[in-house]
């Protein structure tokens, strides 16, 4: 009755009412944002007088949008591989060793994910600023690494759980080395958790601002630390126009997600 | 353990190339990393916090007493409170309705909501920033209807920040739901009926008595998440109603109080992970009470 969406009644419109109020919340900004790009209006006037590229001309202008987007790209590609790298093999030794404390390593590996990321970042600003690390992209890569491992693990595991051990076993059976097997036999077999791991790694890096605000220097900084700035200082519209791509590029990763689900199937 | 290999069970010649008590070399490499790139530099942080300026709690001790970080830590409450019942009563319908809308328009709304998530933060924030200006959309439509005559302060102040983060706390609500209410029998609603139960007796005698485990889990795990947060507050509200990671921030960065932003830090750290034993205890009794 209750859970049955043609026999709810007057109630169903209420519910339906609720939900295009909700998607209209959530679709506001990112639409707005998009308008407001194109619009000429530097004071943010909404609908704007007439409709102009400048903002992206801008955007492209400027040598510091440029690098802070090629530094972001730069740190979450090395961070989505070291990532997929060490979470494989962690997993490997989460889901099948049987290890003391293994629980307790499983566990410890999840801490940065719920720690408050403030936490994380003033703790990381001090020790990299005395062993050398602060404003380096070592610093970045290595702190966001951090906090994309326990994401890429839970992936990797989920996938590793799923997969039939025995399988791999029999292809060492039949005369693979234990490294061959893995290879050939698991990592293919699992390449949906791996890849799920690949995209929550990167746009876990892409996106993170909280470290990357007390990693920056003033010569290296990544996206979001660049779009921070600038947001401290006027609400100009070169934000919004940054903002737009940064939208296209997310539909883009969501686009190849589900194309990749799609064809694992 | 979702799946036990047969070969394993069995024992067969593979078994006996595995060490036994094996597997801790191949977590080696991420626990160094993490031990060297997390927990050291925390540990060290919160050593600070009790070092400097001289050994003892005195850090701790200003954290109580002070008015100042009181009414930071309390606002940092009420914020977190606000959004999570907002987003708890605007959550629940939207949930309900992705577990039994036909799967298509589902699909659409899921969607949405994923695609907002995966918008980039500071995106979405520097809309609200423009949207709720003096002169911003909303203002101007609410004068246009007549609702208002003077354009509201939605912004740089606590009204900003929770509009804010409830944008981004919703689908974080929405899922955990979901899950929830998709465990539901349906048949349970059935048997209401047949027992006699109006919509009204069967949401509030079985509905929503089921779908409890999920609202606790989710509201508490949007409390904590709203607690810590750093971005959406400090660009959308005031100077004058810190919350707590701002303060943090401040206190290291501005003014070079290793101390007392190491005990600020901690404190939240320690309330954050106390919320968090408490909510894998509400899961674990959900899960306990559907199996």
């Amino acid at each position: 009755m209750l859970l049955d969406f043609h026999r709810l009644g007057g109630l169903k419109w209420v519910l339906v009412g609720i939900g295009l109020f909700v998607a209209a919340f959530l679709l506001l900004p990112i639409l707005f944002t998009v308008a407001l790009s194109f619009g000429s209006s530097q004071w943010l006037v909404f609908p704007p007088p007439s409709w102009t590229l400048r903002w992206y001309e801008d955007l492209f202008a400027d040598p510091r949008w440029i690098d802070s987007t090629l530094t972001s790209l730069q740190c979450a590609v090395l961070v989505t591989i070291l990532s997929v790298g060490l979470g494989l093999l962690a997993s490997f030794g989460l889901v099948r060793g049987s290890f003391p404390g293994r629980e307790a390593v499983r566990a410890m590996f999840l801490m940065p994910m719920i720690m408050p990321v403030i936490v994380v970042a003033v703790a990381l600003y001090a020790f990299f600023l005395r062993i050398g690390l602060g404003g380096t992209l070592v610093g970045f890569v290595l702190a966001h690494t951090v906090i994309a491992l326990p994401l890429a693990i839970t992936s990797i595991c989920n996938a590793l759980e799923r997969f039939d051990k025995a399988i791999e076993d029999a292809a060492i059976l039949c005369g693979a080395n234990p490294w061959e097997a893995k290879l050939r036999i698991t990592i293919p077999a699992i390449r949906e958790g791996l890849f799920g791991a690949a995209v929550f790694a990167f746009l876990t890096s892409w996106d993170e601002v909280v470290i990357a605000i007390f990693m920056a220097s003033p010569t290296l900084q990544t996206l979001p630390v660049h779009i921070w700035g600038t947001l401290r200082q006027d609400l100009t519209p070169v934000v919004a126009a940054a903002s737009t791509l940064l939208l296209l590029f997310t539909l883009a990763l969501m686009v190849v997600a589900a194309w990749f689900r799609g064809r694992t199937k | 353990m979702t799946s036990v290999s047969i070969v394993e069970r069995g024992g067969g010649p593979p078994q006996r190339r595995r060490r036994s008590g094996g597997g801790f070399s191949y977590v080696l490499p991420a626990l160094v990393l993490l031990s060297l790139v997390f927990v050291l530099p925390v540990l060290l942080l919160l050593l600070r916090s009790v070092t400097e300026p001289t050994l003892g709690l005195q850090n701790y001790a200003e954290l109580v007493e002070s008015a100042t970080y009181g009414r930071v830590f309390l606002n940092t409450f009420l914020v977190s409170a606000v959004v999570t019942a907002i987003t708890v009563v605007i959550g629940y319908p939207i949930a309900w309705l992705l577990v039994i809308l036909p799967r298509r328009w589902a699909d659409l709304l899921f969607g949405i909501i994923i695609l907002s998530m995966w918008t980039n933060l500071l995106a979405r924030t520097y809309a609200w920033m423009v949207l709720l200006q003096r002169t911003g959309v909303i203002n101007k439509t609410l004068i246009g209807l007549g609702i208002i005559d003077e354009p509201l302060t939605l912004v740089n102040n606590l009204v900003g920040v929770t509009i804010g983060m409830t944008y981004i706390m919703l689908p974080f609500i929405i899922l955990p739901l979901v899950t929830t209410m998709r465990g539901i029998e349906p048949d349970l609603l059935r048997a209401a009926a047949l027992c006699g139960a109006g919509r009204l007796d069967a949401f509030r005698r079985v509905l929503l008595p089921l779908s409890l485990p999920g609202i606790a889990a989710g509201g508490l795990m949007t409390f904590v998440m709203s607690l810590g947060y750093f971005v959406t507050p400090s660009l959308l509200g005031g100077t004058s109603n810190m919350m707590a990671a701002e303060l943090i921030a401040q206190l290291i960065q501005s003014l070079l109080n290793w101390g007392m932003g190491g005990a600020a830090a901690f404190a939240l750290l320690v309330l954050t992970l106390a919320l968090y034993a408490l909510q894998l205890r509400l899961f674990r009794r959900a899960q306990a009470g559907r199996a």
